[in-house]
């Protein structure tokens, strides 16, 4: 057993259940298999570089691994978008089957050889909520001039439909959501969104988490750092990620019941948006997501394989599970 | 004790030392820190002893990523905004007015004069969010001003380097934004919990000043009463001067409020009000706009320098396992919630002699904050707490930015020395305001409690 | 200004409190970075009027734009960057200097001397030198923002900061000059 001590950076605060937290167990659980030889000590968000350079930094050596939502880069990898979160994409279970059994992960190893990153699947959450809002929105006509913070392929959806979309920083949300400097604001899991205390000045919290319907993290690895380890590291590493994933997506399943129950009390309106709302969602995603493949080779090389992978599994999918609201 | 942490302890005391050599503190921090890196790097490459993550120039080359999140901030751009907001109104001479105005109705009072200092510091805390441009555009008004009628020069600093860093307390203020985004909590509930013990230091700064001018008029002696008389004129027009800078503040606090604008934008509204007043009293022109310019340039910079020096100082002392030695030290302590809390903030208030409350936030609260949280303890009232201690860091010397940003204004003849024994009474106020929020929470509690009706 | 004790076109003492002749060397340094300075006071105005029409567009018209967020924290960048030389050549940069006013001029000369050649020259060659493979891997990539509808050429601003650690150098090397030459003429 050989004695490994990386600093990984990480974009989320440990703080931020299954979001934040599963990198930290992984390091812990790693730490335990290997006898207390391999460290990968986890750094909160810029403590140690950016949250948003995570990305660059493991590319370029600076870190020999970091912890991130895959996404961040999307301006330097487009397709990165699509293994982050896709909207109207695959939910936990079906982008793990896909990333394992379906061509996904020789696919996400291809896309970052060029950058000299080695990416491992190492956590997925539940939908995100589509959102906060100060009113109602019932037809697509509510969202024309919408002031509404949103990111990445979500925030192209919401300009088609016609939304004024801006990317004030997370500290400043919740004052101009208070305010009305922003209509509305999507953001994360509702356990994440509770910290962050939105229900106290929006009242209409909107699902289901269309635009992400898993969120995907990964721990991305320097390729030379990687290939320097030995095979049973390698394998420690790599078993504890696919751990991580399952916890993730347990934890994530496991809180969100009660946080909704605590928002109602608030004085929250839980709803879904309508089906009027969601086939304007879809049809616009559609649209964005073409226009995305256009621009890049890897990104439709990926989005067709999802897409065939979704076709395949449609009617197991549609069928093979009880419906949503059949009554427990 | 792994030899990374002896290296650790070793850069901490070159800082401090080389301090006091007298070359800028911004290129110190950066340049200590390389030298270190190189120790580091030889040391490990060389003879294989454990420098932790710090092994290779590649690794230190991380402080790119840094400057590109400072360049990419867009909350930041407040800093600028406030800075040349301060100077327009300078420049208009709009402030110099109602100080001049003030002064006539005021100055015949013990005190009245620094009294004057206190309640325009707190009106420009209400309107912008940072500690350097609220203590330079403060010190330029009125330094000259109390220096001319014979305050002492040290008392005189105390009263503006201590109203100006009011602005970092009582919101809108960049650093509670900082706080609530680093530990996830939400940032109404930080201004709110801010407001009152905000208020109350003021009114304890005025409390002091008015003591001061009866115990020793030598240092804050009453302008020489009988040469005017007071009218109901003049009241008047001390009444309407303040009317523009009121403008001012509800341009930039009002659009907040009335959700026109977030903070960030709220400074760039304050900038622009500034130049409408400096037009709407013949001031504004190229050579204003050219002049202002030049002034924040060189005023927002000397700040910038120190947070690029600051970052590369935080990153190498985490590259050499300096945050694994203040984990393991609080965790050694094996203290209850409360008496975490009070380690906390003993901590804070001793890291804020040598440290930038930038870098204490992302140091000390992301390490602590979970301790607190799981402890059941109130999250507004321990933040508002650590916001204190902060405020005071800015205050402390020898490394109190606070002074440093008042040293880089202040007319000719003003030492650091002065600056340094002027703050100490102030700095006592502080500590006592931190033990009444102790003692009675309700002081950070109540105001937010009404209006969001839960912590 | 101290006309009483120095002739009038003699060295004089800074903010610093170091008194330092000028070298032709440093006078050009200065003149190049004197033009660079100005150009980013400039931005501050250029900034102010950019957010003023933001808000105008959104809360009267309704039009948010993540073009124009994006440009607010360029200019801001560039502004401050490219003043970090120019802040330095005023000597405006905070030094603790509570024992140092007490020592004679020629131990703050040396200071001084170390200080440029151990802190600040091989910081901010060491910048430039690692900013360089910085803003090509951002050329190569493409990079663009990563908010929908922000700005391409990620590079070019990152760019900047090259420039002003150059500058920032330059800035040092000046000084040194002027350092030297008070050391020699002593
Ligand atoms: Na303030
Ligand atoms: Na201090």
């Amino acid at each position: 057993q050989e004695t490994v001590r990386w600093g990984i950076p990480m974009s989320f605060g440990s703080n931020l259940t299954a979001l934040g937290d599963t990198m930290p167990w992984v390091s812990e659980q790693l730490k335990k298999v290997s006898g207390g030889t391999v460290n990968l000590q986890v750094f909160e968000p810029g403590k140690l570089v950016p949250a948003l350079a995570i990305f660059d930094s493991v590319s370029t050596g600076k870190v020999e691994a970091g912890y991130s939502w895959m996404g961040y880069e999307i301006g330097k990898v487009p397709v990165s978008a699509l293994f982050g979160a896709v909207p109207f994409g695959m939910e936990s279970p079906q982008f793990a089957a896909w990333m394992y059994f379906g061509g996904g992960d020789a696919l996400l190893k291809e896309a970052y050889k060029p950058y000299n990153v080695y990416p491992i699947f190492c956590g997925s959450i539940s939908p995100e909520a589509a959102g906060w809002f100060r009113k109602e929105i019932n037809t697509p006509e509510d969202i024309k001039g919408l002031k509404f913070r949103a990111a990445g392929l979500g925030g192209k959806i919401y300009q088609k439909l016609g939304a004024s979309v801006t990317m004030l920083p997370g500290g400043e949300l919740f004052q101009a959501l208070e305010k009305g400097v922003l209509d509305g604001t999507e953001f994360s899991l509702p356990t994440v969104d509770e910290q962050l205390g939105f229900f106290k000045v929006a009242k209409n919290y909107y699902m289901p988490g269309w635009h992400q319907p898993s969120t995907n993290q990964f721990l991305y690895v320097n390729t030379a750092a990687w290939a320097k380890l030995k095979p049973q590291t390698q394998a420690q590493i790599e078993t504890t990620c696919t751990a991580g994933v399952t916890m993730a997506i347990a934890k994530a399943e496991a809180l969100q019941g009660a946080v909704l129950a605590k928002f109602e009390k608030e004085g929250v309106k839980a709803r879904q948006f309508n089906k009027t709302m969601l086939d304007a969602f879809s049809k616009a995603s559609k649209e964005v997501l073409a226009e995305e493949a256009g621009k890049d080779p890897m990104f439709k090389k990926v989005l067709d394989s999802m897409n065939g992978f979704q076709k395949q599994n449609a009617q197991w999918h549609n069928l093979g599970y009880l419906p949503r609201d059949y009554p427990h | 004790m792994p030899f990374y942490e002896i290296l650790f302890l070793a850069l901490m005391v070159t800082f401090i030392t080389s301090l006091f050599l007298g070359y800028p503190v911004a290129w110190l921090l950066a340049g200590v820190s390389l030298v270190f890196t190189a120790i580091a790097i030889t040391l490990t490459t060389q003879f294989g002893v454990d420098t932790f993550l710090l092994t290779s120039w590649v690794k230190f080359s991380g402080i790119i990523d840094r400057f590109d999140a400072i360049m990419s901030n867009w909350v930041l751009v407040s800093l600028p905004m406030f800075v040349y907001m301060g100077l327009m109104l300078d420049r208009s001479g709009v402030a110099d007015t109602m100080m001049r105005n003030f002064v006539k109705v005021f100055g015949g009072l013990r005190g009245g004069l620094g009294l004057t200092v206190i309640v325009i510091g707190i009106l420009l805390a209400a309107s912008t969010g940072i500690v350097g441009a609220s203590v330079v555009l403060l010190a330029m008004l009125s330094m000259p001003i109390m220096l001319q009628h014979h305050y002492s020069k040290a008392l005189a600093s105390g009263i503006v380097a201590a109203s100006g860093t009011l602005g970092i307390l009582i919101p809108p203020s960049i650093m509670l934004v900082l706080m609530a985004d680093q530990v996830s909590v939400s940032v109404g509930d930080l201004f709110m919990g801010a407001l009152v013990p905000g208020l109350l230091l003021g009114v304890l700064y005025m409390a002091f000043v008015v003591i001061v001018g009866f115990v020793r008029p030598d240092i804050l002696p009453p302008r020489p009463a009988g040469d005017e008389k007071l009218t109901a004129r003049q009241i008047g027009i001390a009444f309407l001067s303040t009317l523009p800078t009121f403008g001012l503040i509800l341009v930039v606090l009002g659009s907040i409020f009335f959700g026109i604008a977030t903070p960030t934008e709220a400074s760039g509204l304050g900038a622009f009000g500034a130049m409408l007043l400096a037009a709407a009293n013949r001031k504004l022109n190229w050579q204003v706009i050219r002049e202002v310019g030049i002034a924040t340039t060189t005023t927002t910079c000397f700040i910038f320098a120190i947070f690029i020096g600051a970052t590369v100082f935080a990153y190498v002392l985490r590259m050499i396992g300096g945050d694994e030695l203040i984990t393991e030290f609080f965790k050694g302590t094996g203290l209850g919630p409360t008496g975490m809390v009070m380690l906390v903030l003993a901590v804070v208030f001793v890291a804020g002699f040598f440290l930038d409350w930038f870098e204490i936030v992302l140091i000390v609260l992301p390490l602590l904050a979970p301790v607190i949280k799981h402890s059941g303890i109130e999250m507004t009232w321990f933040l508002i707490l650590v916001a204190l201690m902060l405020q005071t860091s800015f205050l402390t010397p020898p490394v109190g930015f606070s002074l440093f940003y008042l040293k880089g204004v202040v007319p000719k003849g003003v030492t650091i020395r002065d600056i340094y024994l002027g703050v100490i009474p102030f700095v006592l106020m502080q500590m006592a305001m931190v033990g009444l929020c102790l003692l009675f929470p309700q002081i950070i509690l109540w105001l937010p409690g009404r209006m969001y009706g839960a912590g | 200004m101290n006309s009483k004790n120095m002739p009038a076109d003699g060295p004089v003492a800074g903010p610093s409190g170091i008194v330092l002749p000028i070298t032709a060397f440093s006078r050009a340094v200065d003149r190049l970075i004197g033009w660079f300075g100005e150009f980013a006071s400039l931005l501050w105005t250029v900034l102010v009027m950019v957010i003023v029409f933001q808000v105008v567009l959104r809360y009267v018209f309704g039009l948010g734009s993540i073009m124009l967020e994006e440009v607010q924290w360029h200019l801001y960048a560039v502004g401050f960057l490219l003043g970090l030389a120019f802040t330095e050549v005023h000597e405006r940069n905070v030094r603790i200097d509570v024992l140092a006013e007490g020592w004679s001029q020629r131990t703050r000369l040396w200071i001084e001397l170390l200080g440029i050649v151990f802190f600040l020259l091989s910081f901010s060659l060491l910048v430039v030198w690692f900013s360089v493979p910085f803003v090509a891997t951002s050329w190569e990539m493409g990079e663009v923002s990563a908010a929908p509808g922000g700005l391409p050429w990620r590079w070019a601003l990152k760019s900047f900061l090259v420039t002003a650690f150059l500058l920032l150098a330059l800035a040092g090397l000046g000084r040194l000059t002027r350092v030297w030459a008070a050391l020699r003429a002593r």
